[in-house]
């Protein structure tokens, strides 16, 4: 790993007798793009702004590069923001909202337009100058805000859900433009989101938390290829995973076999190294796109909804006792709805987990 | 269509009326220094305006410290005006976005302070102007006028509407109490500020007892004593009175019809608040 860029280690947070944030540690290396995700309430915004300082940290420490700024105030902590709402100054110019921050540090006019005009230039702001924040579209806003936050050269960007208030095609629009903007400085990014969409496609590095806890850390591909729990391997993927309570049947070489529920008759090989108890409870999970149709024995699947995108589609059903199962088709121009199929997954590609969630391996 | 039209003619003529009784005083003050004397107390006096005679405005312009009073009235109500705005902003800032042990307390008594009809304190306040030996100056004038709890209490609730995330944008670029509340909350709410300079400058203006207690020489009066200083030896002299009277008003009539749209606002936030 490269130079440190953000590290934390131990951090928690107490909101009187509530802990939000339980222990967390994690390291960003300087330059990396690292996303926070997980569902509403889990504490991504409360880490978030402790390590912008905006919230005080009740244990543990924050370094950022070799500085240790647990106790430091926001703005020596040479952190940049942007707000989910963007927190644009509203009686301040475009350009006045960008200078702000040089103004308050009394830098010479000259640097603070020469910053000004390179923020505005990359951002496509500088025909907007002189417009005040409520003249300006949402994508612009936004474009503002980080405009705010790059004049500042900062140490490491922060990003609260900052696409959340855009419609569909500016996200995407947007989600791009950020990618390219870190690619082209290079600087620290902490990004914060409930989108897994938005994780997958912007992360070097994505901490998946749940109850102000890291469930897993990692490049956004090892999350999906290898998680760590049920609540990760769920989370991560869109359409999410199918999971299929199921009892332990047998051992064999390669693993187990386990019977999934309510299919006496189906045996499934579950690639493990450990051996639970015959007869044990397990959760199988199987990726949308690792069901393939069988004309042989498999699950049985009533399909009752298909959405087409074209070159692939998804189609919704359930198993018999009602359990929801989802799967892919690619290029496949048979309407499915309506029809019973069965399905297998793809050898290998089945994923066990024990009755705490925790990945049996 | 009709009936709609019919009703609508109905209340502007309703408004009309009113606003005539409104406007009735200040017609009756007009006609009244426009007139001599002596015809003011005949019976040929009517309520048109048949008359205009300039003497009364002349007399009180040259035998009168109208220039002085002028001047202390700007003095202390701009002084007041300044004073209240700027402590009952910081005032209100601590209140609104500090965290201090007794902060809502300080509210409560703040609020609170609202009860207490201002002439229960005249005396307490005259004894205590006495004693730092303000009588007859324009600080003893000023001082009891500087509790405005209105202004606190309308700015705390301007500034608890400001976002969060606002203000921890100004801490991230590097703002402090100062930065924020000059730079972020003041100039968000200038409208609320212009409002309430011209609420606070009127009142200071039009206030008459309390520098009627203080002020005794004719030297520390402001427009409104003086007005009672205008009499001869034969009684009251009210075409000069009623000359003095609209000669004080001018400035806060003017100011209204410049500032009308604010101070409707200002009153309309101020009723509000007193509820
Ligand atoms: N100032 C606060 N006081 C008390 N509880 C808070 C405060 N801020 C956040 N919380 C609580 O902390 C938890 C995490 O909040 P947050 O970090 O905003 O979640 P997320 O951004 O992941 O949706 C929530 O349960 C929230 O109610
Ligand atoms: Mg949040």
């Amino acid at each position: 790993m490269t130079a440190t860029g953000v590290h934390l280690e131990g951090v928690t947070k107490s909101f009187g007798a509530v802990d939000v944030i339980g222990g967390v540690d994690m390291q960003i290396g300087k330059g990396e793009f690292a996303v926070f995700v997980g569902p509403s309430g889990c504490g991504k915004s409360t880490l978030l702004r402790m390590i912008a300082g905006l919230e005080d940290t009740t244990s543990g420490s924050i370094h950022i590069g070799a500085r240790d700024v647990t106790h430091e105030d926001p703005a020596k902590r040479e952190v940049a923001m942007v707000f989910q709402s963007y927190a644009l100054y509203p009686h301040l110019s475009v350009f006045e909202n960008m200078a702000f921050s040089l103004r308050l540090a009394r830098r010479p006019r000259k640097e603070v337009e020469e910053k000004v005009n390179r923020a505005a230039g990359i951002l496509q702001l500088t025909d907007h100058l002189h417009k005040k924040p409520a003249q300006l579209s949402g994508g612009q806003r936004q474009r503002v805000a980080i405009g705010r936050a790059i004049v500042r050269a900062p140490e490491v960007f922060l990003f609260d859900e900052p696409l959340s208030n855009l419609d569909a095609e500016l996200r995407v629009q947007m989600r791009l433009e950020l990618a390219r903007l870190h690619k082209a400085l290079g600087t620290t990014m902490i990004y914060v989101t409930h989108d897994q969409v938005e994780a997958m496609t912007l992360a070097d590095k994505i901490f998946v938390l749940k109850s102000g806890m890291v469930q897993q850390a990692g490049a956004p591909l090892d999350l999906y290829d290898d998680p760590v729990n049920r609540f990760v391997a769920g989370f991560i993927g869109s359409p999410g995973m199918n999971f299929l309570e199921a009892t332990v049947s047998a051992h064999d070489t390669d693993g187990i076999r386990a019977r999934p529920k309510g299919q006496p008759d189906l045996d499934l090989s579950v690639p493990i190294t450990s051996r639970p108890a015959i007869d044990s409870a397990i959760s199988l999970g199987m990726r949308p796109e690792h069901l393939t149709l069988t004309d042989g024995p498999g699950l049985q699947v009533t399909v009752d909804v298909a959405e087409e995108l074209g070159g692939i589609s998804y189609q919704y059903g359930a198993l018999q006792d009602g359990s929801p199962v989802i799967f892919q088709q690619v290029g496949a121009r048979h309407g499915l709805r309506g029809t019973v199929q069965n399905l297998l997954p793809e050898p290998g590609r089945i994923f066990a987990f024990d009755a705490g969630g925790q990945r049996v391996r | 269509m009709t009936a709609k039209r019919a009703r609508n003619l109905a209340f502007a003529a309703l408004v009309l009326i009113a606003a005539m009784i409104w406007i009735f005083p200040l017609y009756w003050a007009l006609t009244t220094s426009l007139r001599t004397e002596g015809r003011i107390v005949s019976d040929s006096a009517g309520v048109l305006l048949d008359e205009i005679n300039l003497a009364a405005y002349r007399e009180v312009l040259s035998t009168s410290k109208l220039a002085r009073w002028y001047a202390n009235s700007i003095g202390t109500s701009l002084t007041i005006t300044g004073i209240v705005l700027l402590f009952g902003m910081m005032c209100a800032y601590a209140l609104s976005q500090l965290r201090f042990p007794g902060r809502r307390l300080l509210y409560l008594l703040i609020v609170g302070s609202f009860m207490v009809p201002v002439p229960a304190l005249y005396v307490a306040q005259f004894v205590l102007m006495s004693d730092l030996g303000l009588i007859n100056r324009a600080w003893g004038i000023i001082l009891p006028q500087l509790i405005v709890p209105v202004v606190v209490i309308v700015y705390k609730q301007f500034f608890d509407a400001i976002p969060k995330e606002m203000r921890e944008a100004v801490l991230l670029d590097g703002g402090g109490e100062f930065t924020l509340l000059f730079k972020l909350y003041l100039p968000l709410n200038w409208g609320i500020t212009a409002a309430l300079a011209i609420i606070t400058f009127i009142s200071a203006w039009n206030n008459f007892f309390w520098p009627f207690l203080v002020a005794t020489s004719e030297d520390m009066m402001t427009i409104p004593v003086g007005i009672t200083q205008v009499n001869d030896s034969f009684g009251v002299a009210y075409a000069r009175m009623m000359a003095l009277a609209l000669l004080a008003a001018a400035p806060v009539i003017l100011a209204y019809l410049v500032f009308q749209k604010r101070v409707t606002e200002a009153v309309m936030i101020s009723a509000g608040v007193k509820g």
